[in-house]
């Protein structure tokens, strides 16, 4: 268990954070230049809170009052960062032996040839850094910090600067360590549909401070919470039951996903975001388009110069609709449509607990 | 006749000493200082940076005269050493040692904290949240990636050392065997009737080993672009 209970000045505004994080994955959510890479920073021991404490289960990494600090290399947290940092001048063993050489061999939870073969890293072991693709780099970077046996793996947007192609074949790895491992994990991301494929529970940080805490599914729609995933991309999110790897029911109504490894019966959550759906007045014809959910329109809001149309099909959908195209479909509160949305567009979220 | 004579051998070992043993003492305080002015910011840095780089651009003879003022036998320092414990360094090969590695300083040092400026800070960063204490961390990854430009350094201040005149006539006079480096030695043989011969073959050498210490510093440099 996190404890965090930190305050510390920065340019613009001051970070306080007060919140205890449950295992095994919490990820923060965020826009840019809200505070989360400082709050890693902090957490590893990069930075130093101006007060407060940080602990992880007993062992105090930092207590003002108490004046304890743990320097960064006692703390034993995973740090991976955006950009992958590898050493450039040791090739992939080394590097990822390079904080595994440090831990006496009591505290070595992994063996190396496991971790290499969980994030298929076999055939790289011998080259250098700057002859791997960003994919393969980031994989290193993150078997680097496993093989520190880390109490808790911190990751700062590790997949921001791979293209969605990269993020896609990554993510399976993640999930791996996630369950396989049980290294408890905080993921820092200001993708919501990144977030979701791994974890519900979000902690929401807005200019330094924390503005909800808890279950996704249960934040998400809070007045506060909303216009700010309504900017960065809002991802509705349904409980849908697996009946097929690549379909699954909503509502008595049949959904086309895109092929998935999870068993039939499972409930998970899909995600789809805001401006991937179509509304239509009629069921179409003739369109390549396998999804297609019926609702009633709930209200028509502007935020942000976008207009949000909100349908009730069971649950709350939100869909992004230019001004125009409300005015020709004559879109009113209580009109019933049909929302269209393209089978690969569904991303596949964590089951349902 | 092209051969150097058992005399010229000596010079040219001493020589050869001095400029080992000036890289050899001036390194540790170039990494040093090297690493605080590429990574620490703090009051008086400029005036740091100058004092480091004032060799570079005095006359030869003054930073010898202000070693013999601070060293010599009156001198403030060489008083405690000699008095403490028994060492002279005015008007031995060490002091020719001091005058030279003061000289090069400068060109070791720029070396040094170029190459450390152009290592990520962030590498060290990553290295302690792996475990590396900050010794550790320094020495495995910045001093490691920094390496050929600390190389580079180090030939550079030995190449200097070997053109070191001023400064060493200045503190250390011209002492055969004792502190007359190439440079004084063809000195010494230029002021001397049928003293050429000699002095041609020293100046041969000269070139042949500053050359030498150019061309791998050099070679190095290129090394570390790729």
């Amino acid at each position: 268990m996190l404890t965090l209970c930190v305050h510390r000045q920065l340019a613009e505004f001051s970070l306080e954070i007060d919140v205890t994080c449950a295992y095994p994955v919490t990820a923060i959510f965020g826009p840019s230049g809200c505070g989360k890479t400082t709050l890693l920073n902090l957490i590893s021991g990069l930075m130093r809170p101006d007060s407060g404490q940080i602990s992880i289960d007993d062992t105090i990494l930092f207590h003002a009052e108490k004046g304890i600090d743990l320097p960064p290399e006692k703390r034993r947290i995973g740090h991976v960062f955006q950009d992958d940092l590898l050493f450039p001048h040791l090739p992939v063993r080394q590097n990822l032996l390079y904080g595994y050489q440090f831990l006496a061999s009591s505290e070595r939870k992994f063996h190396p040839d496991t971790i290499i073969d969980l994030l298929e890293l076999n055939t790289l072991l011998d080259r250098l850094p700057n002859l791997l693709s960003g994919g393969e780099r980031q994989r290193v970077a993150l078997g680097r910090a496993i093989l520190t046996s880390p109490r808790l793996l911190i990751m700062d947007e590790p997949l921001t600067a791979l293209d969605q192609e990269l993020k896609d074949r990554i993510m399976p790895y993640l999930r791996h360590i996630r369950t396989d491992l049980g290294i408890p994990m905080l993921y820092v991301s200001h993708a919501i549909g990144e977030i979701l494929q791994l974890t519900g529970q979000v902690i929401v940080l807005n200019r330094g401070q924390v503005l909800a805490h808890g279950d996704f599914f249960s934040i998400a729609h809070q007045p506060k919470i909303l216009p700010l995933l309504e900017t960065h991309g809002f991802e509705n999110v349904l409980p849908v039951e697996v009946i097929a790897s690549n379909r699954v029911q909503y509502n008595n109504q049949i959904l086309h996903i895109p092929p998935c490894d999870r068993r039939s019966g499972t409930h998970i959550f899909i995600g789809i975001r805001a401006n991937d759906i179509i509304l239509s007045r009629q069921r179409p014809a003739g369109l390549s388009i396998r999804n297609a959910l019926s609702g009633r329109i709930l209200d028509i809001v502007e935020t942000h110069g976008r207009r949000l149309v909100y349908i009730d099909v069971g649950k709350r959908l939100a869909a992004e609709v230019t001004p125009e195209a409300i005015e020709e479909l004559a879109l009113k509160i209580g009109d019933s449509v049909i929302c269209l949305i393209k089978t690969h567009a569904i991303r596949i979220g964590p089951d349902v607990s | 006749m092209i051969f150097p004579t058992p005399e010229e051998y000596t010079v040219l070992f001493l020589s050869l000493k001095v400029g080992l043993l000036c890289v050899a003492i001036s390194l540790p305080f170039a990494v040093l200082l090297g690493w605080v002015l590429a990574r620490k910011n703090f009051r008086g840095k400029l005036i740091l940076d100058g004092l480091c780089h004032l060799p570079l651009v005095l006359p030869p003879v003054v930073v010898g005269y202000l070693l013999l003022l601070l060293l010599g036998r009156r001198g403030f320092l060489g008083q405690i050493l000699s008095d403490w414990f028994g060492m002279q360094i005015a008007f031995t090969w060490r002091g020719a040692v001091l005058a030279a590695a003061v000289v090069g300083f400068p060109l070791m040092l720029r070396s040094v904290r170029l190459a450390i400026e152009s290592v990520d800070p962030r590498l060290e960063r990553v290295a302690r949240t792996l475990g590396a204490n900050p010794l550790r961390a320094f020495f495995s990854i910045t001093l490691r990636l920094a390496t050929p430009g600390v190389l580079v350094g180090s030939l550079l201040a030995f190449a200097r050392s070997l053109g070191e005149f001023g400064a060493t006539i200045t503190f250390v006079s011209n002492i055969a065997g004792e502190t007359r480096t190439l440079p004084l030695a063809i000195f010494t043989y230029i002021n001397q009737p049928d003293g050429e011969a000699a002095a041609a073959r020293l100046v041969l050498l000269s070139i042949i080993l500053s050359l030498g210490a150019l061309i791998a510093s050099e070679a190095i440099a290129r090394k570390m672009k790729n």
